[in-house]
């Protein structure tokens, strides 16, 4: 068995494995809902998530440590991952090959050839790198926007599953919908069509991950190479060199990516797998100038001070941006998360979407509660995003602790926002109209959202009685909305000032509640009031959550009369409200 | 034999590359070890290394707790009151750092009383450099205005300044988070620690204030210069916030300034109309008594501000300040 | 021989099967993987709800075609509302101890759903109790049970201590089908212990009586705080309907005494007193607004009618009542 046919296994297994990852990421304990089921596997084995976050946050958490196997087999074996494991150079790897297959030998030769413009990768690491490292004051984790592993995590999980799995629902109960979607999806295509202009384009040219394996496989025991100094220069090794790494010629050791095509190619045996350096020699570090090198490491240096010169984690802080219960405070969740959107894929209410760059540049992608989407707002007993978060960016809490029970019982429930009601626009505060619906929505026991009676008398003129009995009053005017005025919510007022719940209502008349009797029979010619009774809600802040389902259930459903926003997060001091009492 | 020499060259060449690569995964291995972290952030919440603000305040001398001095010139009262506590030698000793709190918080000019007389300031630090010895004298206070002119327009920077202090603006890395110990607000809380971190005495510097939310603002409300962040919180239950400043708080002395007194409209005040001659300066080492006798001067009483008792309470001084025999004179 | 190594084709071949057995490890390490896991993470709180304390378990009942979705949940008084809020106060003033709950789902069809439901109510007493005053107005008993009945979509039964319900989450045969068979299996499975007889039960004449008209009141027996523990039964005279109920108390004195006060509470609130045409019978008549309150005591008890409409029927009722507890009364005197 040939050890490429080993390697196209390997990239469809991996690939169908991630696949697999991104569709079992429900919660449920269905064979294919979230189980047990390792769905971060891919991002563990992912070394720039472990370097970025070591470097941010001094510390490795827990699983990130599958990096550690991923770096030494690639210090003994080289950039084995970028062709045996990565979803994403599977793909490129696939459409490059599909699309290119009818050129020439000579024209693939030419397409697979080194090109100078291969260091810029160096420079995309060196640039996210520094960001995360310098200034220690103001470190930030931004690799996430290219490093390959959360990039086609995010554009499966957020872009291609829930058009693929619309018609179907297996992945997701109800329809799914993220904000700027598409955004991800056209950074997607983008990479997998550059294939078509140069193989691997993404790999090649721009990957930080690709570039920190180069840097870690610099002194791989085994490496490809020629095993004699001569050969009969026929190219053919080249033809469909997955890297770009020259090793017809002086084999660039760091853009090699290890699919082992040359070796296969080369019909007189003289490419193989072997511990000593090439016979024709090899270029073991990657060709980056000083000059890239020193603008990358400013422009990274100079980067992160930037942006926060909007003062977005100051006195300028995003009220709109609420994030997830159990997210660390701002300035530590930026040095963790890496937008890789599972915790955007698991929240069952698709309450949790992308971030956009209105939220601070480097909100782009991280996860915001959005209580207008998805079905409702963030759920009191529901703690997946942080039990799926890979880096702890959102903290695993446990339903104690978010809803601040037994020992959590002092500190009390976590709140990620608080609900702001605007009188302008609610129903019964503005326009005399009877709802309720966000208080009977709130989860929080007891509940935050309370109301206060008011008895409005209607915008109407009074009427004038024509006849009555004790339960009924004819009335001179004949058009009133027919049982309109049976709901319950409203209420005659006839001169003794009593007010009597109405039970129907025609044209011409209005009946009382039999409960509700006239003591005194109303004149003829007297007048009567009709009033609402209206229950208008008032927030406790102190009981308040922020979990957004009032604000979710609100029917006034464009401007929300009751919306949430992040004053008064429980992970941030500054942003409180209150006093602790 | 050239065979053999590129045999040779390639064997050492593996070797030094094993060797590199063996330390790599060395190092990496270490690293992951070292920084391996099972357990994950605690709590949302940034935890800061806590500070302690040290104790300023000097041994109690029976009878020389306070002195009340009457009189329209400031700097003579001031001199005598200091004087009759046992002079500046008392609180002050050759070659110590003093710093100075005044009340700045407001860029306001001085003839409108709502922030500390420059020239009571310029005096004191006359005094510290002349008598009391000291090697360093520092001016300091976080305004709730801009700092820079807060210090100009009050004209307190240019006279502490001539008088040969160094004034200290509020800088963000000034500031340190403390936890006060049975305190309720004050919890991992910023405050202006810099300026007092390495220095040996504090005194405390304020003119007596009309103060809309708390009643007055004298000597213990001064301390609220020292809190950092969103402090304005605090004004849900500013009667707490005040004694526990009085809690954590210990100064070597406190100057209330009650030559001219804010009646209306404080603490911006705006109008001279707003003042009143009362022509009184204390001295004390015990605020709550300076306090609850400077409340006399805005026509207020103990009972009027409900910090002074909770202060009292929580041990940080007297209301009774008849109890330590004030000194009174007059000057003038 | 040239200079040229030619590969081995055996060993590639060796290296290419070591790669595949590494990727089937791989494979089947991560399948063995998704079978640890604690579903309890994302939101069910194990912390606050002690796991079962129920002689079994809950998830081996699926009957058959039906399997358990999501782990069983437990609840405490504390917590009781999270699960029936506005409902919890009626299980809590009447000795609640924990609910257990227990979801169900079709193998084939995942709309047919129901959730079992186990009140532990500390004692039979109380099962019944919550059992009784909550009858749904379109129950149809089963007859198989003491205590049971059915709705078109639910089956509600009392066992000993426990009260029962079993909820379907839509109208469907074939879910009370299933429902039956949990009802059979928790009534022979389910152990209760030795006290679950209530005597009272059997005080009641059943001539006339409306099938699983039986209620308990733990308190506040018809608005009067004074009756604690009173049963009441309903029967179908004439086309009229009769209420009648009693409640034992520790002895006849203090069944003088509930018998005098409630009296008093009626006339308090508006009743009138008026004469029992019956002279067999040593009771006192009420009428309070146009309807017929009788009150009678036979040893222990504190017994009588209650709003009938049919004075003469009442007290047919009432004779035959106070003839039944006579018998009562001796024997727990010959006790």
């Amino acid at each position: 068995m040939k050890i490429v046919q080993v390697r196209r296994i390997s990239q469809v297994f991996f690939f169908l494995m991630f696949v697999w990852f991104c569709i079992v990421s429900t919660v449920g304990d269905r064979l294919w809902q979230l189980r047990g089921w390792p769905v971060n596997w891919f991002l563990q084995l992912d070394p720039l998530v472990a370097i970025g976050t070591i470097l941010t946050t001094h510390t490795l958490y827990r699983a990130i440590l599958w990096a550690l196997a991923t770096v030494i087999l690639t210090i003994i074996f080289g950039r084995f991952f970028c062709s045996w494991v990565c979803p994403f150079g599977s793909v490129h790897h696939f459409v490059g090959f599909w699309g290119n297959r009818k050129k020439s030998m000579p024209q693939k030769v030419q397409l697979n050839k080194y090109r100078k413009a291969q260091c810029i990768k160096y420079f995309v690491l060196i640039f996210f790198l520094v960001m995360s490292a310098f200034p220690s004051l103001a470190a930030t984790l931004q690799t996430g926007l290219l490093d390959p592993i959360p990039l086609i995590t995010r554009s499966f999980n957020l872009v291609l599953l829930p058009i693929v799995d619309r018609p179907v629902g297996l992945a997701s109960v109800s329809e799914r919908f993220y904000v700027g979607a598409w955004l991800t999806l056209a950074i997607f295509l983008t990479a997998v069509f550059l294939n078509l202009a140069i193989p691997r384009f993404y790999c090649r040219f721009i990957c930080p991950l690709g570039a920190l394996f180069a840097i870690l496989g610099r002194f791989a025991l085994w490496r490809i190479g020629k095993n004699q100094s001569e050969c009969i220069d026929c190219k053919l090794c080249e033809q469909s060199c997955e890297g770009g790494c020259e090793p017809a010629g002086s084999i660039r050791i760091s853009e090699c990516v290890l699919c082992f095509n040359c070796r296969e190619d080369c019909k007189e045996d003289i490419i193989s797998y072997q511990r000593r350096a090439s016979l024709a020699g090899e270029e073991t570090s990657p060709d980056v100038s000083r000059r890239g090198f020193v603008l990358s490491l400013v422009s990274g240096i100079l980067a992160v001070p930037a942006v926060r010169l909007s003062n977005k984690l100051g006195s300028n802080w995003v009220h709109k941006v609420i994030r997830p219960p159990g997210a660390l405070s701002e300035e530590e969740f930026l040095k963790r998360c890496i937008k890789c959107g599972q915790c955007m894929r698991v929240c069952p209410t698709n309450v949790i979407q992308p971030g956009g760059i209105d939220g601070g540049l480097e909100n782009l992608w991280t996860p915001t509660l959005n209580n207008r989407i998805g079905s409702s707002g963030c759920q009191y007993n529901c703690t997946a995003c942080g039990q799926v978060c890979p880096t702890s960016a959102i903290r695993p809490i446990t339903l104690a602790e978010k809803q601040g029970h037994g020992e959590f019982a002092e500190a009390g429930p976590i709140k990620i926002g608080t609900a702001f009601l605007d009188r302008n626009r609610c129903l019964p505060w503005a326009m005399d109209k009877p709802c309720i619906v966000c208080q009977e929505n709130c989860p929080v026991s007891p509940k935050a959202i309370y109301t206060q009676e008011v008895f409005n008398t209607i915008r109407a003129d009074a009427l004038t009685v024509k006849k009555a009995t004790n339960t009924t009053i004819e009335t001179v005017e004949d058009n009133l909305p027919l049982d309109k005025f049976a709901t319950g919510d409203y209420y005659c007022v006839a001169e003794d000032g009593e007010r009597r719940k109405i039970a129907a209502n025609t044209e011409n008349s209005i009946e009382t509640s039999p409960d509700e009797r006239f003591e005194k029979i109303p004149a003829q010619g007297s007048k009567i009031e009709i009033q609402v009774r209206l229950q208008r809600p008032l927030i406790d802040i102190e009981k308040c959550i922020g979990c957004g389902v009032c604000e979710h259930e609100c029917p006034v459903s464009g401007k929300k009369a009751v919306r949430v926003s992040a004053e008064g997060e429980t992970r941030s001091d500054d942003r409180r409200l209150l006093l602790k009492s | 034999m050239t065979d053999q020499t590129s045999e040779n060259f390639g064997r050492r060449e593996f070797l030094s590359r094993a060797g590199k690569a063996g330390i790599s995964i060395a190092a990496a291995g270490t690293v992951s070890y070292l920084l391996y972290d099972n357990k994950g952030p605690k709590t949302g919440i940034d935890t800061e290394e806590l500070v302690t603000l040290p104790d300023f305040s000097i041994p109690y001398q029976q009878g020389q707790t306070i002195s009340i001095v009457k009189g329209p010139d400031r700097v003579e009262t001031l001199k005598k009151a200091i004087e009759l506590l046992g002079g500046i030698e008392r609180f002050v000793k050759p070659g110590e750092i003093v710093a100075i709190k005044p009340n700045v918080a407001f860029a306001s000019p001085p003839m409108l009383g709502a922030t500390a007389n420059p020239e009571l300031i310029a005096e004191v630090v006359k005094l510290c450099y002349s008598r009391g010895g000291a090697k360093k004298v520092v001016v300091t206070d976080n305004p709730i205005n801009e700092p820079a002119s807060c210090f100009t327009l009050s004209g307190i920077g240019k006279a502490a300044s001539a008088a040969g202090a160094k004034v200290v603006f509020p800088k963000n890395h000034l500031f340190k988070h403390t936890t006060l110990a049975g305190g309720r607000l004050i919890k991992n809380w910023p405050i202006f620690f810099g300026p007092f971190e390495k220095v040996d005495k504090l005194i405390g510097i304020a003119p007596v204030k009309d103060h809309h939310r708390s009643g007055a603002s004298m000597t213990m409300k001064n301390w609220y210069g020292l809190l950092g962040g969103r402090r304005n919180i605090f004004h849900q239950d500013i009667n707490t916030i005040i004694a526990e400043l009085a809690m954590m708080v210990k100064p070597t002395l406190v100057i209330l300034d009650g030559t001219e007194v804010m009646m209306t409209n404080g603490p911006t005040g705006g109008s001279v109309s707003d003042l009143r001659r009362a022509n009184t300066l204390i001295a004390s080492t015990d605020c709550v008594a300076a306090d609850s006798y400077g409340c006399g001067l805005l026509d207020l009483t103990v009972p009027d501000l409900p910090y002074l008792a909770k202060a009292e309470k929580a041990g940080a001084g007297t209301t009774n300040y008849e109890s330590l025999k004030p000194i009174f004179a007059t000057v003038g | 021989m040239g200079s040229v190594r030619r590969r081995s084709k055996r060993l590639e071949s060796a290296i290419s099967i070591c790669l595949l057995v590494i990727l089937m490890v791989i494979g089947v390490g991560v399948f063995l993987r998704q079978f640890d896991y604690d579903i309890s993470r994302f939101g069910i709180d194990t912390a606050v709800a002690p796991q079962l304390e129920i002689p079994f378990d809950l998830g081996s009942l699926a009957p058959a075609g039906f399997e358990t979705l999501s782990a069983g949940q437990t609840y405490t008084t504390e917590n009781l509302y999270e699960k029936i809020d506005g409902k919890a106060p009626l299980y809590t003033e009447s000795g609640f101890e924990k609910l257990f709950t227990r979801r169900f789902v079709s193998k084939d069809d995942e709309s047919l759903l129901m959730e079992l439901y186990v009140f532990d109510m500390d004692a039979a007493k109380n099962a019944f109790s919550v059992y009784s005053v909550q009858r749904r107005a379109e129950a149809k008993d089963l007859p198989a049970f003491a205590f049971a009945y059915r709705t078109s979509n639910a089956i509600y039964l009392a066992h000993g201590k426990y009260y029962i319900e079993l909820v379907g989450f839509s109208e469907s045969d074939e879910l009370l089908k299933a429902m039956a068979e949990i009802a059979k299996r928790i009534r022979s499975e389910l152990a209760v212990g030795d006290d679950i007889e209530i005597a009272e039960l059997s005080l009641f004449p059943s001539e006339n009586s409306v099938p699983g008209g039986i209620k308990l009141y733990l308190s506040n027996a018809f608005g009067f705080e004074g009756l604690t523990d009173t049963f009441t039964a309903r029967y179908k005279i004439d086309g009229e309907t009769i209420t009648a109920f009693l409640s034992k108390r520790v002895n006849s004195n203090d069944a003088q005494l509930t018998a005098e006060s409630y009296y008093n509470f009626l006339i308090d609130n508006g009743g009138v007193a008026k004469p029992t045409a019956n002279k067999t019978i040593k009771a006192k008549a009420v009428d309070f607004y146009g309807t017929t309150e009788i009150i009678f005591v036979v040893g222990p008890f504190v017994s009588g009618i209650h709003e009938a409409e049919n004075q003469q029927a009442a007290e047919k009722l009432a004779e035959k009542l106070i003839s039944k507890l006579g018998e009562a009364a001796k024997a727990v005197k010959d006790d």
